[in-house]
């Protein structure tokens, strides 16, 4: 198994009046709720934090990438990721996204990725996103073209990165007379790719297709299972075994020395992230043409649609992980085997207001007392698939 | 009241099936409805019909029963999916009454073929960047205020009754249409930024209508119409929101079959 500690960099000072007054934590919430002196501060924490991580023995830090939202502060996860190499040593360094679907030059990631890899020496993880549903409405990009957008960005990319002759690109998107990437990766034939699944059977084939790491988003653990399993199937269907470590479950996860003393501290934290962080409008979650009107049908039917807040069914449900070093660690593991098998995990440990002294606490607990529990699991798995 | 019975037609083009409701003798009217409507004979309707016209009320493309046409990516693609329909309908040069994005396409299409219009009446017609006066982002708007932002009177709320779900098939049908218009409008926002300077171009008989409580495009766009179009008429129906026909179908058809019956197409040369 191996184990990254993911930062979504939230900005959590919200009034006290945010729930009456306010439909979402995005794209309509004004920008004067947001303090310049307190954001430059939260910068030099959260990096510190994710340092931390990669100190504590964590194989990976992730970032990734919102716009116009207090959820994230991260509009440019490339920038982020610079500040990380230079002041990590081991730890990968995930960039789990760059947005394509919504970026405007394509050929922009390609470059910055590049730069990345090699100031990195070689550590950087490449997520491919397809921006979320308010950030169309947020970059007025017609989310009508968003798959289609996401899918030349990525086919662009990837071959800027691999391609050793200048070529010419003709897209219904894009169009590039000259593309002749300078710089190029480190990582040959590049940086390995993670993409984020919500149900889409399109984006299982497409990450079975290419061996991508096919990475869970917040959600109930009977539809990731429905997710993952969907994964492995579309493997099958090609004709190979899935490698469990392709496979990427993403949680918050809260540690702390007692299960009291965990649930005392990390209910409102998780609350927060759930009811304040993640609010947001039907309209803002699913713009039209964002979700094919198929995909809508499977998400309404699966009653999906809107996330829950209540923290004990976010706990039954795995869709947070909370308690001492020994339940954290058995929770997990119940959970790799509901999902049939995961070998990476993602841990989402600074969850929303949580303060930096928590966030420490939490994250050195799981580095020192659950990582070593869990770590075999993968490996197992690994065995049984073989 | 008028009551007449529309036939249902399908029209076949090369990139698919247009749906289309057909009713009344008399002079061809081309009616291109607007976002919300696809498909549905209103008394609107049957008043135009029964005043002595021959109503031809296609759905967009992507819109009712009509197919998506994927390849109608924008509103030039739209133009030219008209030229399409009036050639296939044998219209060569009828009345095109257009009602907020219907109206947006029906100026586009006057625009680019002045000599196919018999007559334009676009009815609080999408289409122009005022930034000024910016069109509410219908997108973002919950059902229930897209309702109260529609109508002058909003209707009652009608109570499905705590056992009745929500309607999937409505929904999905609804985000194919809320689909089909974002495939066109979204950017740039139901506007052709070169349309305003192309409105000389337009020749025929222009008639141009706004609801007075306009909260969804503002009234000074159709002013901006009016004003554009040489020798165009403006009017305004009173009391009523930017449904228009839905809110108040009687003055709407009542100014509507005024114009059209002051400009007969025989007169301006035109024929079917």
């Amino acid at each position: 198994m191996k184990f990254s500690f993911f930062h979504l960099m939230p900005y959590p000072y919200l009034p006290d009046d945010f729930d009456e007054r306010y439909d979402s934590s995005a794209l309509t919430y004004p920008n004067a709720n947001f303090d310049p002196k307190l954001g430059s501060a939260l910068y030099a924490r959260y990096l510190d934090e994710l340092e931390y991580a990669d100190q504590l023995g964590f194989d990976g830090v992730a970032v990734n990438e919102h716009h116009q939202s207090a959820y994230g502060l991260m509009p440019s996860p490339n920038l982020m990721a610079a500040a990380l190499t230079r002041r990590t040593t081991q730890a990968r360094i995930m960039v789990l996204g760059n947005a394509i679907g919504i970026r405007g030059n394509p050929l922009r990631v390609a470059e910055e990725i590049a730069m990345l890899d090699l100031m990195s020496g070689g550590r950087v993880d490449s997520g491919f996103v397809r921006g979320i549903g308010w950030e169309y409405f947020g970059h007025s990009i017609n989310p009508t073209k968003s798959r289609s957008r996401f899918n030349e960005a990525h086919d662009l990319i990837i071959k800027a990165w691999t391609s050793e002759e200048l070529f010419s690109w003709y897209g219904e998107n894009y169009e590039y007379r000259y593309v002749n990437l300078w710089p190029r990766p480190l990582q040959q034939p590049h940086p390995p790719i993670y993409i984020p699944g919500a149900g889409s059977t399109e984006t299982m084939k497409f990450c079975a297709e290419r061996k991508y790491t096919y990475m869970s988003v917040y959600a109930p653990t009977r539809i990731v299972r429905r997710w993952f399993d969907g994964y492995r199937q579309a493997a099958a269907d090609l004709g190979y075994v899935a490698d469990p470590e392709r496979i990427a479950f993403s949680v918050p996860i809260y540690v702390a020395d007692t299960d009291e003393k965990a649930h005392a501290e990390a209910r409102p934290v998780i609350e927060w992230l759930y009811r304040k962080g993640l609010k947001q409008t039907a309209e803002m979650v699913t713009p039209p043409g964002y979700m094919s009107p198929g995909s809508l049908r499977g998400v309404l039917a699966s009653g999906l649609r809107g996330l829950g807040g209540d923290y004990q069914e976010l706990l039954a449900n795995g869709q947070a992980v909370v308690g001492s070093p020994a339940t954290v660690t058995e929770r997990l593991a119940r959970l790799h085997a509901e999902l049939g098998g995961f070998g990476q995990l993602i841990g989402l440990f600074a969850i929303g207001p949580s303060t930096h002294e928590q966030v420490l606490r939490s994250t050195e607990l799981f580095a020192t007392e659950v990582m070593p529990a869990l770590r075999p699991l993968g490996a197992a798995q690994e065995t049984a698939a073989s | 009241m008028a009551d007449v019975t529309p036939a249902e037609e399908f029209l076949q083009l090369a990139g698919g099936r247009v749906h289309l409701l057909r009713g009344g003798t008399g002079e061809p009217v081309l009616f291109l409805h607007a976002a919300g409507g696809a498909g549905q004979w209103l008394e609107f309707h049957s008043l135009l019909a029964d005043a002595g016209f021959e109503v031809i009320a296609p759905d967009h493309p992507g819109f009712g029963k009509s197919d998506d046409f994927p390849e109608v990516e924008a509103i030039d693609d739209l133009v030219y999916h008209y030229l399409d329909v009036l050639d296939a309908l044998g219209l060569e040069r009828p009345h095109v009454v257009g009602a907020s994005f219907g109206g947006w396409i029906a100026a586009e299409l006057a625009v680019h073929s002045p000599h196919r219009i018999g007559s334009l009446t676009l009815l609080s017609a999408a289409g122009l960047r005022l930034p000024e006066h910016p069109v509410t982002d219908l997108f973002l708007l919950p059902p229930g205020r897209l309702i109260a932002t529609m109508f002058h009177n909003p209707p009652p709320v009608v109570d499905a009754g705590a056992d009745a779900g929500p309607d999937l098939d409505a929904i999905i049908a609804a985000y194919r249409e809320a689909t089909s218009l974002a495939r066109f409008s979204w950017v740039p926002f139901l506007s052709d930024p070169k349309l305003e300077r192309r409105l000389g171009r337009i020749t025929a008989p222009a008639l141009v209508v706004a609801p007075s409580d306009d909260r969804l495009i503002p009234v000074a766009h159709a002013k901006r119409y009016a004003a554009a179009i040489g020798g165009a008429v403006y009017a305004e129906v009173a009391d009523c929101g930017h449904a228009m026909y839905f809110e108040r179908p009687a003055a709407f058809a009542s100014v509507i079959t005024q114009f059209l019956v002051s400009h007969p197409l025989a007169e301006s040369g035109a024929s079917r």
